[in-house]
């Protein structure tokens, strides 16, 4: 089967994979354009991996379809196996078979395509030497670090030449320096085959900092999709805010509203922010999200000083004010000590939705997440 | 100590004071010559057609589409539950001359009683250990992913199983296959049953031979002999194969698959099952079934008919000595069981602390020890004293059974995180209290089968008790040998289907037992990556 028009190399309509009985991924639609990097950003248990499983062809779904190139792979009752898709994976815990030295294992997807032995090994020398593993490649996988590990995932993913590369949630970060010289060599090949990535993983900052796109999971759902700006200054709902950074939640008046700003009541003051929210005109008592780059410490309104945490680069201030704690993050550290009043500014926010009514992955969400991140980064 | 070593220096010191003569004697006549290639020809085919048949069991049942998986998981293991003499026997009634298929449909398969029916005989009822020890070797492996990153690197169902499932699962394809040729080299009721009738003698039966109808005191010797050439036999396979294996196959933490790699076809899964049927039905189905109805007929030929049915046969057999031997049965194997499970973990225990590390080779050494070398060596070691009596019997299943009691409760032992002790340690638990809440817990299971293989082994057991039963101590597998031997079809019949039901008595609160055990698992989809990382760094430390 073809579709008509396909300028996107991975199209996902209406997807619905089920786990024991349970559905894991529930009428997800999603689409990944040629170079683009998406991202799947969601706590465990938010059905990344499941997503990621049927992309490749290890699990089937229930009802819906996955398209690749333009072509049917998935539905219901049809299901082309993982070796007759155009999909690399690399996987969670990177996977290298414990019989197969470094060289083999690069080899391995060249092999299967039915290259001769000696040019699939000189195939994977060239990618181990461009990922800088070229002196592991007589090495079993036991005789690796867990940075090297990686790196030979990363190579065996390459030497699939797939349109599409697929990344199950790494248990440590990435690092920088491969993870830069992967993207460069996925874009090298961009202008041949299309290649694209769909990248899963549970920590904003590297979801925000890598992907074109970042779509925002919970219990299966796709609640949010849109580019990394877009879903974190711009969050559905609290949970989402939560989810893509440390959120403070203003619980205030609206006076008025004009263009792109608007007039909040702050114990009394007039504030004049920079808001772009749809349907502001209503002058009810909201939730309004404050990054902690939007407010700055000095100005006219009144707080105390809550807490300070030294985080290098800057400091965080969680400031207890008159219409909830805010947390502003500024380049060094104020001279006023905790408990001690002080004062600050506000420049920008965004109003909030509703309370959600998802976020049943049983993840404790606080207004403020005074840790900086929703999850603290795992070592 | 006492118990193995003791006994067999006893059988080297009969054999040198014998002299070389003597002995060179009896190893160069050639019916011991024969006995010898029989014994190692049929043992080496055993092992080329049992490890391939359980191996493919085990790949195919791995998958959770299986249609009835659950159940196929458990039948396949039904030969080691019927006692392997009984389903012998069960094959002649089946396929033999006036037997079930002859009966029925007119067809008989004559090499039944031969070297073929032993041959066939020994690989359905060593297939399930070869099976145990594959899917054991694939469950070692939680996550299917080494298996969907070959597919996802283009490898077809197929070649993913040449390149990557089966290299990986070399270690324990090749314990299996010492294991299959040890067992097949031991076994005793089997070649008894089948080949002996038609002039087929292995070792085994030779011996039994050699101790129970001559008289002659060379014929004693030559028992002794024999017995030591069947030990020799295997520490050359053993001793070689343990040294390169058990470190690699020490360090395995078994977990339940966490699905199948990859879906595929239901076609495939349809044929895994219909095959497994129809193997099932022809290795032990049709055989049982064959035996049902032997015990239930009136007279031997009649055709398997209501009309022909009757209960005398099982009345017949069940008089006060049967009765009394089925009591000695049971406790015997209640006794040995019971006692094995507490040495074996004392053992696993100081092993655990590098102080008893020759007790657990030794322990190993005495599984590998034939059966009928160890009766041997214990009959006239303690002969004296014990000779006949239960005693006697109960020393020889301590011995021999001691490793099966062993090997799982070390596995369970090394599969432990050790941070989940220290960390109940840094909870303030003593050294018993983190021992009873925090590793009994994930060991009943270990524990409880240890038991019911010991329990089970012990009432099969014919090899040792047959040589070593006298006046009011027989067994009830002795008296079904017996009976056997006597040609007394019905009342044989009658007394192995008892016997087969007597295994499903404790096997059957056990097994519900042992489900409610695993049933506890946290239920949880996602993996949690804690909880693996701490288990790759056991695995790294080990």
């Amino acid at each position: 089967m073809h579709e008509p028009v396909a300028d996107h190399v991975l199209r996902v309509h209406g997807l619905t994979v089920d786990y024991d009985g349970v559905a894991a991924v529930r009428k997800v639609d999603l689409t990944v354009g040629r170079g683009e990097v998406v991202a799947l950003l969601g706590p465990s248990g938010s059905g990344k991996s499941t997503l990621l499983h049927a992309v490749a062809g290890f699990r089937s779904p229930s009802s819906g379809e996955i398209w690749l190139h333009g072509h049917l792979v998935a539905a219901p009752g049809h299901n082309v196996p993982p070796e007759r898709r155009d999909v690399g994976v690399v996987f969670q815990n990177y996977a290298l078979w414990p019989h197969l030295s470094v060289l083999d294992t690069v080899a391995y997807p060249a092999r299967r395509r039915g290259t001769g032995r000696t040019h699939a090994r000189a195939e994977a020398l060239l990618i181990l030497q461009l990922l800088d593993i070229a002196r592991l490649a007589d090495r079993r996988p036991a005789e690796l670090s867990g940075g090297e590990q990686q790196r030979v995932g990363l190579a065996r993913a390459l030497a699939r030449r797939a349109a599409l590369s697929v990344f199950d949630e790494p248990p440590a970060h990435l690092d920088t320096h491969v993870r830069g010289l992967f993207l460069e060599e996925l874009r090298a090949r961009q202008h041949d085959s299309g290649t694209a990535a769909l990248y899963a993983t549970h920590d904003a900052e590297e979801a925000l900092g890598l992907a074109d796109r970042v779509a925002l999971l919970d219990a299966g759902r796709i609640i949010q999709l849109g580019s990394a700006e877009q879903v974190y200054a711009q969050p559905v709902d609290l949970w989402a805010a939560t989810l893509t950074g440390p959120a403070s939640v203003l619980t205030t008046r609206v006076v008025r509203t004009d263009a792109d700003h608007c007039t909040l009541d702050v114990a009394g003051i007039e504030v004049r922010v920079g808001c772009r929210s749809p349907g502001l005109s209503d002058p009810a008592v909201r939730r309004l999200l404050v990054r902690p780059g939007w407010a700055r410490l000095g100005g006219d309104l009144p707080g105390r000083l809550r807490a300070v945490w030294y985080r290098g680069p800057h400091t965080d201030h969680l400031v207890d004010t008159p219409v909830g704690d805010v947390l502003i993050r500024a380049p060094g550290a104020v001279p006023t000590r905790v408990g001690e009043r002080l004062s600050w500014s506000l420049h920008r926010t965004w109003a909030l939705a509703a309370p959600a009514t998802h976020g049943q992955t049983g993840t404790q969400l606080r207004p403020v997440a005074s840790t900086g991140w929703s999850e603290p980064p795992r070592r | 100590m006492v118990l193995v070593v003791l006994p067999v220096a006893r059988l080297v010191e009969i054999v040198v004071r014998e002299g070389a003569g003597t002995s060179k004697l009896i190893l160069s006549s050639p019916e011991v010559r024969t006995a010898a290639v029989n014994s190692v020809g049929l043992s080496v085919a055993v092992m080329l057609l049992a490890v391939p048949l359980g191996t493919a069991m085990a790949v195919g049942l791995r998958h959770s589409d299986v249609p009835g998986r659950a159940f196929w998981r458990v039948a396949v293991l039904l030969p080691v539950v019927v006692p392997e003499f009984v389903l012998g026997y069960s094959w002649t009634q089946a396929y033999g001359r006036a037997g079930f298929t002859d009966a029925l449909v007119g067809v008989h398969w004559q090499g039944v009683l031969g070297p073929g029916g032993v041959l066939a005989v020994l690989v359905a009822s060593t297939a399930p250990v070869a099976y145990l020890l594959a899917a054991v070797g694939l469950a070692a492996r939680a996550e299917p992913d080494l298996e969907r990153a070959a597919r996802a690197s283009g490898a077809s169902g197929t070649t993913v199983l040449r390149t990557v499932t089966l290299p990986l699962l070399r270690p324990s394809l090749a314990a299996a296959s010492v294991l299959v040729f040890v067992l097949s080299l031991q076994s005793f009721a089997v070649p008894q049953v089948m080949g002996a009738p038609a002039g087929f003698t292995t070792l085994t039966t030779k011996i039994y031979a050699d101790l129970s109808f001559a008289s002659d005191p060379l014929s004693f010797v030559e028992a002794v002999a024999l017995a030591l050439v069947l030990v020799l036999l295997t520490a050359a396979v053993v001793a070689p194969a343990d040294a390169t294996l058990s470190p690699r196959l020490r360090v395995t933490r078994v977990a339940e698959p966490a699905g199948a790699p990859f879906s595929r076809r239901p076609s495939a899964s349809r044929w895994v099952a219909a095959g497994l049927g129809s193997y099932l039905v022809v290795a032990v189905g049709l055989p049982l079934l064959a035996l049902l109805s032997a015990a239930l007929t009136r007279a031997v030929g009649l055709p398997p008919r209501p009309s022909n049915w009757t209960l005398d046969n099982f009345c017949l057999v069940i008089d006060q000595r049967s009765i009394e031997a089925l009591g000695r049965s049971v406790g015997l194997a209640v006794l040995a069981a019971s006692v094995l499970v507490v040495i074996g973990g004392c053992v696993a225990l100081l092993e655990h602390r590098r102080f008893g590390r020759g007790v657990a080779t030794m322990s190993i050494l005495t599984l590998a020890l034939p059966g009928s070398t160890l009766a041997v060596a214990l009959l006239i070691t303690y002969g004296r004293w014990l000779a006949g009596s239960l005693v006697l019997i109960l020393v020889a299943y301590l011995a021999k059974l001691w490793a099966l009691a062993h090997r799982p409760i070390t596995g369970a032992l090394d599969r432990l995180v050790p941070e989940e002790l220290y960390a109940a340690r840094a909870s303030g638990a003593t050294r018993l209290t983190a021992a009873r809440t925090v590793a009994l817990r994930p060991m009943a299971p270990a524990l409880l089968g240890a038991w019911l293989v010991c329990f089970l082994t012990a009432l099969h057991e014919v090899t040792m008790s047959s040589l070593l039963y006298g006046p009011g101590s027989e067994t009830l597998a002795v008296i079904v040998l017996n009976s056997q031997e006597l040609g007394r079809i019905g009342p044989t019949a009658a007394l192995s289907v008892l016997l087969t039901l007597l295994m499903a008595v404790p096997a059957l609160p056990l097994w519900v037992l042992s489900r409610r055990l695993r049933l506890r698992r946290p239920a949880d989809t996602v993996p949690d990556p804690t909880r693996r990382e701490n288990a790759q760094h056991a695995r790294a430390r080990g």
